[in-house]
C-alpha cells in the first residue's frame, strides 16, 4: 500500500466536520476532545487550534504524541493521523489566517463569544491511516481548476495595459470559477491602505474606496501576506464591523470627511482574499465573496494564489515598461471646452477633489488630477505622460513603487463614473489625454 | 469504587443517541481513537456500553483489552453539550440480538441529530455502516465524569459520589 500524504487529504482539513483528537496523560490516562479547526499547515504538518488551557494542552505538553480522527466530507471516509507535538504560533501569517477562519466557525456555530484563538499548534504528521469503511466515491471538482489558470495566464499575457490585467482577472473569476461578487485591491505603501481599483458582481462598484491594513479578511490577506479564507459568516471580520475606527483617524479636521463605500457584500457567508506579491513587494489583493457558507475551498485558494502570482508579475512588467519621456500631441480630436463651467475644488490637505458638489478622489489620484486641470486651465495642455507625473516630487509618489498606473486607472474610472464631462484617456503606452467637455473653473480650498 | 453522578439531563443525552469517540492508550503511552458505531448508557446513568467496529479499531480494541482504560466523549451535534467519561475497567463482549434494537436506534437518532447541522442522513448512513457481526459492545461503569461543553467551564470535573449514596 503506499503512503498517504496530507495533500490527498486535504479536503478532510476544511473545517466541514469537526476533527477529534486523543491524548495521554503522563500516569496513562487518555482524553478525547473535539478540535474547533484543523488546518493544512505544509505537506508535514497540520496545525490545530488552541483555544482553552484544558487536558488536551496539558496532555501534549508532557507527551507530544496525539491521534487525530478526521472525516472526509464527501466521500465519508475515516482517517487517523499520528501526531506529534512541535510548537505553537501566536502570530504570523498561519496563526492570523486560522483566527479569521475560526471567527467564522464560531459565529456559525454560535460560538462567537467562546472561541477565542489563542494559539497554532503545529504537529508533525508521522502517520496517516485510512480507517476500513465503504466510503462514496470522490464527487468531480466543480470545474477545470487547471483550465482556469491557463485562461488567465492567456488573457494575462495578452494585456498591454492595467485595465486589461484586471478585465482579465476579473473575467477568469467569473467566467471560469463561478465568482460572482469580486475586487481587487491595490495596496498604498505610504498611506498603509488598499484601494479598490476594479470589482465585480455589485450594484455599486466601489472603485476608489479604502481598507486598513488588518481590517476584516482582506486587510489581515494584506498586513500578514497570506491568503485568508473563511467559509461560514464571521461578524468580527465584517467590513462594518471592522471600518469605524479607521473611518474617524482618516481625514485631518480640516478636510472634508470623504469616502467612497466599500461596495461589499452586507452578509458575506463565504470570503476568500489572497494578497498579490511581487518580488517580496505586496501590491495589492484580489478578492472574492459569496452570500453562501462553503464557497470557496482550498483549491479555489490554490487556482487564486497562481492568478494572483502572474497578476502581481503583469502589474510590475506594465510599471516598469518603457515609457517616453515627453507627452505627445495626438491625433484624437480635442473637444471644444463649452457651456456652463465646472467648478472643481481641490483641498490640499488630504488632496481630495469634488467637481461641483460630488466627491470625486483624494489622495494622490486627486493631487494628479489637480496637476492636469491646472496644466489645462493655465496652459491649455491636454497630452501628458507617465513619466513627467513620476517626476513631479509634489505628487507625493513613492519612488520606487509608485503605483502610478493603478492611480491613474483608478482616476480614469472615477471620472467615467463621474461622467463624461472630464474623463481620462490612454493615448498609447505611458501617455494620455485629458478630455475636457465643459470650461473649468478652480478653487483651491485652505 | 466511587461513580460520579450525572444529571437526569446528561443521561438523556447519552440515552437519546449522540456523538460517541472512543481513545485508549498502549504501554508507550501512544493514543489510539476511533467513532463508536453506536452507544447507550443505563437509565440510572451508571452502565455505559459503546459499540466499536474491530475492523475499524483493532488497536483500540487491542489497547483496552491490555489496558483497561478507556475515555469517551459524547456530543450532541446540535447543541455542542459535551460529555467525557473515563475508566480503568471495561468488560468487552460479543454483540447479540438484544444489542441489534441498541444499534438501529441510535442509527436513526444520529441521522436526526446531524441533519440538524445539516449532514444529509445518507452521509450518516454512510459513516456509521458497520456488519453487526463486526461490532463489539464495551461495557464500563467510570470514575471520572467531565463537563466538556465549549466554553469557561469546559474540562470542569462533575462530582464524584460514593455508589449507594445517590438518591
Amino acid at each position: 500500500m503506499t503512503r498517504l500524504t496530507l495533500g490527498e487529504i486535504r479536503h478532510c482539513l476544511e473545517g466541514t466536520i469537526p476533527a477529534v483528537i486523543a491524548t495521554v496523560a503522563a500516569d496513562g490516562t487518555p482524553n478525547v476532545a473535539y478540535i474547533s479547526q484543523a488546518c493544512y499547515a505544509d505537506e508535514g504538518h497540520v496545525a490545530l487550534s488552541f483555544q482553552f488551557f484544558n487536558k488536551t494542552r496539558a496532555n501534549i505538553l508532557a507527551n507530544p504524541y496525539a491521534n487525530l480522527m478526521v472525516l472526509h466530507p464527501q466521500t465519508v471516509q475515516f482517517y487517523r493521523l499520528h501526531l506529534r507535538y512541535v510548537r505553537t504560533e501566536t502570530e504570523g501569517p498561519l496563526f492570523e489566517s486560522m483566527k479569521a477562519q475560526l471567527a467564522g466557525i464560531a459565529s456559525h456555530t454560535g460560538m462567537a463569544n467562546v472561541f477565542k484563538l489563542l494559539g497554532s499548534d503545529i504537529y508533525a504528521v508521522q502517520e496517516i491511516e485510512a480507517v476500513e469503511g465503504s466510503p462514496l466515491p470522490t464527487p468531480p471538482p466543480r470545474y477545470s481548476m487547471l483550465s482556469a489558470v491557463r485562461r488567465c495566464s492567456e488573457q494575462l499575457s495578452r494585456s498591454t495595459s492595467l485595465d486589461e490585467v484586471l478585465n482579465a482577472i476579473l473575467a477568469t473569476l467569473t467566467d471560469w470559477m463561478g465568482v460572482q461578487h469580486a475586487m481587487v485591491l491595490m495596496a498604498d505603501p505610504v498611506s498603509q491602505r488598499l484601494y479598490t481599483v476594479a470589482s465585480c458582481g455589485y450594484a455599486t462598484s466601489g472603485v476608489g474606496s479604502e481598507i486598513g491594513l488588518g481590517q476584516g479578511v482582506i486587510g489581515v490577506a494584506a498586513r500578514e501576506r497570506t491568503p485568508v479564507r473563511i467559509q461560514h459568516m464571521a461578524t468580527a471580520y465584517l467590513y462594518s464591523s471592522t471600518i469605524r475606527s479607521s473611518l474617524q483617524a482618516s481625514a485631518p479636521d480640516f478636510a472634508p470627511e470623504v469616502d467612497i463605500p466599500y461596495p461589499g457584500l452586507p452578509a458575506p457567508h463565504s470570503q476568500l482574499a489572497v494578497p498579490i506579491v511581487s518580488a517580496g513587494r505586496l501590491l495589492g489583493v484580489v478578492f472574492v465573496e459569496s452570500p453562501h457558507d462553503m464557497q470557496f475551498g482550498f483549491e479555489d485558494e490554490d487556482v487564486l494564489v497562481a492568478m494572483a502570482g502572474h497578476l502581481g508579475a503583469a502589474i510590475d512588467l506594465i510599471q516598469s515598461a518603457t515609457e517616453p519621456l515627453e507627452a505627445m500631441a495626438t491625433d484624437l480630436p480635442a473637444p471644444q471646452a463649452q457651456g456652463a463651467a465646472l467648478h472643481i475644488r481641490h483641498y490640499p490637505a488630504n488632496d481630495s477633489i469634488f467637481i461641483g458638489d460630488d466627491y470625486l478622489i483624494k489622495g494622490v489620484a486627486g493631487a494628479i488630477f489637480w496637476k492636469l486641470v491646472r496644466n489645462f486651465v493655465e496652459h491649455g495642455r491636454t497630452a501628458f505622460s507617465n513619466r513627467e507625473l513620476r517626476l513631479d516630487t509634489d505628487l507625493g509618489l513613492p519612488d520606487v513603487t509608485d503605483n502610478l498606473e493603478a492611480r491613474l486607472l483608478l482616476l480614469q474610472r472615477r471620472l467615467n463614473e463621474h461622467g463624461s464631462l472630464v474623463r481620462i484617456e490612454k493615448t498609447g503606452r505611458g501617455r494620455f489625454q485629458l478630455v475636457v467637455q465643459r470650461p473649468l473653473t478652480l478653487q483651491e480650498v485652505s | 469504587m466511587t461513580t460520579p453522578l450525572l444529571s437526569a439531563e446528561m443521561i438523556a443525552m447519552v440515552q437519546g443517541g449522540v456523538s460517541t469517540i472512543v481513545s485508549s492508550c498502549d504501554a508507550a503511552l501512544r493514543p489510539s481513537i476511533m467513532r463508536a458505531m453506536a452507544s447507550t448508557i443505563t437509565a440510572d446513568g451508571r452502565l455505559v456500553t459503546v459499540y466499536l467496529a474491530r475492523k475499524q479499531s483493532r488497536q483500540l480494541l487491542q489497547d483496552i483489552a491490555a489496558s483497561g482504560r478507556l475515555a469517551v466523549v459524547f456530543s450532541q451535534p446540535s447543541s455542542n453539550r459535551t460529555l467525557q467519561l473515563k475508566t480503568r475497567q471495561v468488560r468487552s463482549r460479543k454483540t447479540t440480538a438484544a444489542d441489534q434494537a441498541i444499534v438501529q436506534r441510535y442509527l436513526a437518532a444520529m441521522e436526526w441529530e446531524l441533519t440538524q447541522v445539516h449532514i444529509p442522513p445518507v452521509l450518516t448512513r454512510v459513516m456509521l455502516a458497520h456488519d453487526l457481526d463486526d461490532l463489539v459492545a464495551v461495557e464500563f461503569e467510570f470514575q471520572e465524569a467531565f463537563d466538556q461543553t465549549p466554553g469557561p467551564n469546559a474540562g470542569a470535573p462533575i462530582g464524584a459520589v460514593r455508589a449507594g449514596e445517590a438518591t
